[in-house]
């Protein structure tokens, strides 16, 4: 226990008090007042104060009961402006910085007298704030997933505390680097001056700033960051026995069997020490849908299986029943609850434009690929039609194919050419047609991308093909000696992929394979995952929404300039866009379904969950201890942070009204005369 | 005549009282009492051989005649007996309730009385009276009325101290006797002096120390100036407990140093509060100490 005075007087003032005190005594000696009283003879009275006055100086203060009071009102008075305190660190440095952590996390009530993590790392800063020196200033910045100044550099205490008042509790992820390089740049501004000579002197001379870091610590450590001039002090939040259920996951999808009817996917888990039953309630736009319950062990997650049939669109929500939570003592609310958008299910809607070619025919007639959605064969010459040229006009493909011919102007959807580049400059490298190679040779393929998920590339032979140039943004698939001959770029709001070889040639007036890739299973794959990736579950998980905080590309049905999204919070907001750009929702800071309209008919739902392991997770990080050095969680670069205690504990509420009693006490003496 | 200085039922009791003296004293006039000197009186004393100049008269001519011897009888002398009531009359006598100076009258009347009744002399005093001022003397019962006017007569103004107060008296009255001093002996002077004037004397002296009730337990509270009734001086108290207690012991050292003066010197002390009954004072205490019987 470290207990502390802080001085809030200037040596001017605890003069006057001393003054005060000496005034106390003067007035006590003098006794302006004594009520006169004619007595037979004062001669014993004297004997008798003659005698105490021999005794001692303290026999004639004993009696003075009311002056000893005064004394120790005043003593408790003067105590009180010494502020003292225990328990804490004292506010080390001239430069505070106060990383106050505001994700999900902080929201569980597990801090003294159920108070949030973030309510009690106010007080915390706010104590802090309290001690500071004079003349040392400090700044504030709060952080989730993304660090926000909340002040700047002051020596403004009443300032420092009103901002500290604004930061509210978000519902977002922890990113702790961010907050870091803020906080580095803010404290350390990396100014140079170069003199002639070509010396680089730092214009302002880097000061030490000493970092107070108020999280639960529920975030990887951070790795490559370099402390510099900073101290961190790690003032950990929130109870080590804390329980926590939540749901990690909420997806709906079509069911593998029946393509008409949906499934919800939930996984549950469970941050306890227990094993815990969890019950699940799922609603639909408010009505009961299903319930389910699951018996899950100690830091354990389990999958629910929900069958919706065939489900109308609307706001799916699953939540964690009030007795499980009640049971396992559940502290942060935020995870109880996840959200979904049931879209009405829409079929894709495919168009290959192929002259014939009988192996793509075939790996795109599989049951599979019919799930998806639509998919329709046209010669070339439909590329004239005005039909064509509406649809791709206005965004009614899902995907179009185009093998071995190419459209005057890309259309308003994905594309994926065969043996030809698209329309348009950004695939030629200017005017130069791209260069033909034969019998290329494969080197390596992008494992990563999901157009290659689970695809073997290497036992293949392709005879021609065009060595691709990679436009702005573009990715090579396919690597050859001679270049890339498959990429994916994007464009606009959409995505072309282009492989530079033909499958099928027709020479003379006969088709020939151009590869034997249709001789080997990655051939249907690899359709299957272009069908998958823009049709199935690219635009499914693009409509699964996203964490909060995130922003939300919105990608419209129609092709209207103008969207609304009725938010969660009730609020409602006008979008717009350029081009055919997705439009972008950035106010998705509360968890929800966000229901698209588009010409006042709803279209979409998006729903927005926090979904995140770390966050729901709250027991906050197991600090370990070396002898005689303070505990650590955290580990910064490579320095491990230690703990500090949480701000000092004021005692001077208790002395003020200890000094109140005194008061009471010796007005109830003055009235009584109550002898000593 | 004031009554209340000796009501009849304390008279009727003071009648069966007479003063006694231990010493042996030369009373100017025939008293009723006898006294250890022998003398002319009826009542036999002894015999003793005749030597020439013994008057004729006390001879005893029966033994004469039987022994041959001229044998002179001798008689009890019977005489008066002086008796001085001295009040200190000053202004903290003036305290209490009844006063102390109104209980030393009661007192002093009560003490006179049986003087009165028993023939003896009695002179009442105060100690401001000037050296040559005598007071009244009286003698027999028919004086009891002038005695107690005289009483009446006395205010607790006088600011004589007790020292020249006592001088004075003895300078007044040579004669001996018995003198009864009624004070409170709260004199900043002390008392050593005066009561050693008494012892000069020769007198068979009585001190009477009367305190009020209030001085010997005050009822006072707070911060207080205490002024002095008899000078200017002043004493400024808290009254506290340890302040009372301190009082207390101060107050019963200065009567027990009086008493311990008082045995010491041959002088007969007794301690007296305004609320003791005169009577009781009388019939218990002075008997015991001898002053009456």
């Amino acid at each position: 226990m470290d207990f502390t005075f802080r001085n809030t007087l200037s040596p001017l003032q605890w003069g006057l008090i001393a003054a005060t005190a000496l005034g106390v005594f003067a007035l006590y000696f003098l006794k302006l007042r004594r009520a006169p009283l004619e007595v037979p003879s004062t001669l014993l009275w004297k004997r008798a104060i003659d005698d105490l006055r021999v005794n001692s100086l303290w026999q004639r203060l004993r009696q003075s009961l009311l002056l000893w009071l005064q004394l120790l009102l005043l003593a408790l008075a003067a105590l009180a402006l010494l502020r003292p305190g225990w328990k804490g660190s004292d506010v080390q440095g001239q430069r505070l910085i106060f990383l106050v952590d505001n994700s999900a996390s902080m929201g569980a009530s597990d801090a003294p007298a159920n108070a949030q993590r973030l309510a009690a790392a106010k007080e915390t800063v706010g104590n802090l704030i309290d001690q500071m020196d004079r003349g040392a200033t400090g700044m504030i910045i709060s952080f989730a997933d993304q660090p926000r100044v909340v002040q700047e550099f002051t020596a403004n205490t009443r300032l420092l505390r009103e901002r500290l008042e604004t930061i509210t509790l978000t519902s977002r992820t922890t990113d702790l680097l961010g907050a870091l390089k803020l906080a580095d740049s803010l404290a350390n501004p990396a100014q140079v001056a170069i003199e002639e000579g070509g010396v680089e002197t730092p214009v302002v001379t880097p000061e030490p700033a000493t970092l107070y870091l108020l999280t639960d610590g529920k975030f990887a450590d951070v790795k490559d960051f370099s402390l510099g001039n900073l101290y961190p002090i790690h003032i950990p939040m929130g109870s080590l026995a804390t329980n926590n259920l939540a749901i990690l996951a909420l997806s709906v999808r079509r069911s593998e069997t029946n393509p008409a009817s949906q499934q919800a996917f939930v996984q549950v888990a469970n941050f306890s020490d227990e094993p815990r039953q969890i019950d699940v309630e799922l609603t639909l736009d408010g009505i009961f849908l299903d319930a389910r319950g699951a018996k899950v062990g100690a830091q354990e997650a389990t999958g629910m299986t929900f069958a919706l049939g065939e489900a109308a669109g609307g706001k799916l929500e699953a939540r964690i029943a009030t007795d499980s939570l009640t049971a396992a003592g559940d502290k942060l609310a935020i995870d109880n609850v996840a959200y979904a958008g049931i879209n009405d299910i829409e079929p894709g809607k495919v168009l290959v434009v192929t002259p014939g070619n009988i192996a793509l025919e075939t790996a795109l007639a599989t049951d599979r690929t019919k799930r998806y959605g639509e998919i329709t064969f046209q010669p070339p010459r439909i590329l004239e039609e005005p039909e064509y040229q509406q649809a791709a006009a206005t965004g009614a493909y899902d995907l179009v194919i185009f093998d071995r011919c190419t459209p005057k102007e890309s259309p308003r959807a994905n594309t994926v050419y065969i043996g030809e580049l698209p329309p348009g400059p950004t695939w030629r490298d200017g005017e130069n047609p791209a260069p033909k190679i034969s019998v290329p040779q494969i080197l390596d393929w992008n494992r990563a991308h999901p157009l290659l998920a689970n695809i073997e590339l290497g036992n293949f032979d392709i005879v021609d093909s065009l060595a691709l140039p990679l436009p702005p943004g573009g990715v090579p698939l396919i690597d050859s000696a001679d270049g890339p001959i498959a990429a994916v770029a994007p464009r606009e709001g959409y995505e072309d992929v282009v492989l530079g070889f033909p499958i099928l040639v027709a020479i003379d007036g006969k088709l020939q394979r151009n590869t034997d890739w249709i001789n080997r299973h990655s051939f249907p794959t690899f359709w299957l995952n272009v069908l998958d990736y823009f049709v199935g579950e690219r635009s499914e998980a693009l409509r699964a929404g996203g964490q909060p905080g995130q922003s939300l590309a919105i990608k419209p049905v129609t092709n209207l300039r103008e969207i609304e999204v009725a938010l969660p919070t009730g609020r409602t907001t006008k979008l717009s866009r350029q081009g055919d750009e997705p439009f972008q929702l950035h106010d998705t800071d509360t968890p929800g379904v966000y229901t698209v309209s588009e010409a006042g008919t709803t279209t979409q739902r998006l729903a927005v969950n926090l979904f995140s392991r770390d966050e729901s997770d709250i027991r906050p990080r197991t600090p370990t201890a070396a002898e005689g050095e303070a505990p650590t969680a955290i580990t910064i670069g490579a320095t491990a942070v230690g703990q500090a205690a949480p701000a000092r504990q004021e005692l001077w509420r208790p002395l003020l009204l200890a000094a109140l009693v005194v008061l009471v006490v010796e007005w109830y003496i003055y009235n009584r005369r109550v002898y000593l | 005549m004031p009554a209340d200085l000796l009501p009849p039922d304390l008279m009727a009791q003071l009648e069966r009282l007479e003063l006694v003296t231990r010493k042996v004293f030369r009373g100017r006039m025939k008293g009723e009492r006898r006294s250890k000197k022998q003398g002319q009186s009826v009542e036999f004393a002894d015999f003793r051989n005749y030597v020439p100049g013994d008057d004729l008269r006390s001879l005893d001519w029966n033994l004469y005649a039987r022994l041959d011897k001229l044998i002179v009888k001798l008689f009890l002398e019977e005489e008066d007996l002086h008796v001085y009531v001295l009040i200190d009359a000053s202004p903290s006598m003036g305290f209490g309730e009844p006063t102390k100076l109104e209980y030393a009258k009661q007192l002093a009347a009560a003490l006179g009385f049986v003087g009165l009744v028993r023939s003896d002399r009695v002179v009442i005093d105060t100690l401001g009276q000037a050296a040559g001022a005598k007071g009244p003397v009286l003698r027999g019962r028919k004086s009891v009325a002038r005695m107690l006017d005289h009483l009446a007569s006395i205010e607790p103004t006088e600011t004589t101290s007790l020292v020249d107060g006592v001088k004075k008296f003895c300078l007044r009255n040579r004669g001996r006797g018995v003198v009864v001093l009624i004070t409170d002996l709260l004199d900043k002077s002390g008392y050593d002096a005066a009561l050693r004037y008494l012892v000069g004397q020769r007198l068979d002296a009585y001190v009477i120390q009367v305190l009020s009730q209030e001085e010997i337990d005050p009822a006072m509270v707070g911060d207080l100036k205490l002024l002095d009734c008899e000078d200017d001086d002043f004493a400024e108290i808290t009254v506290s407990r340890p302040l009372l207690d301190r009082y207390k012991r101060t107050l019963d050292a200065f009567t027990a140093g009086a008493q311990e003066f008082c045995s010491k010197r041959g002088l007969n002390y007794l301690l007296a509060h305004n609320e003791l009954p005169v009577k009781t004072l009388l019939t218990n205490y002075m008997r015991r100490r001898g002053l009456v019987r």
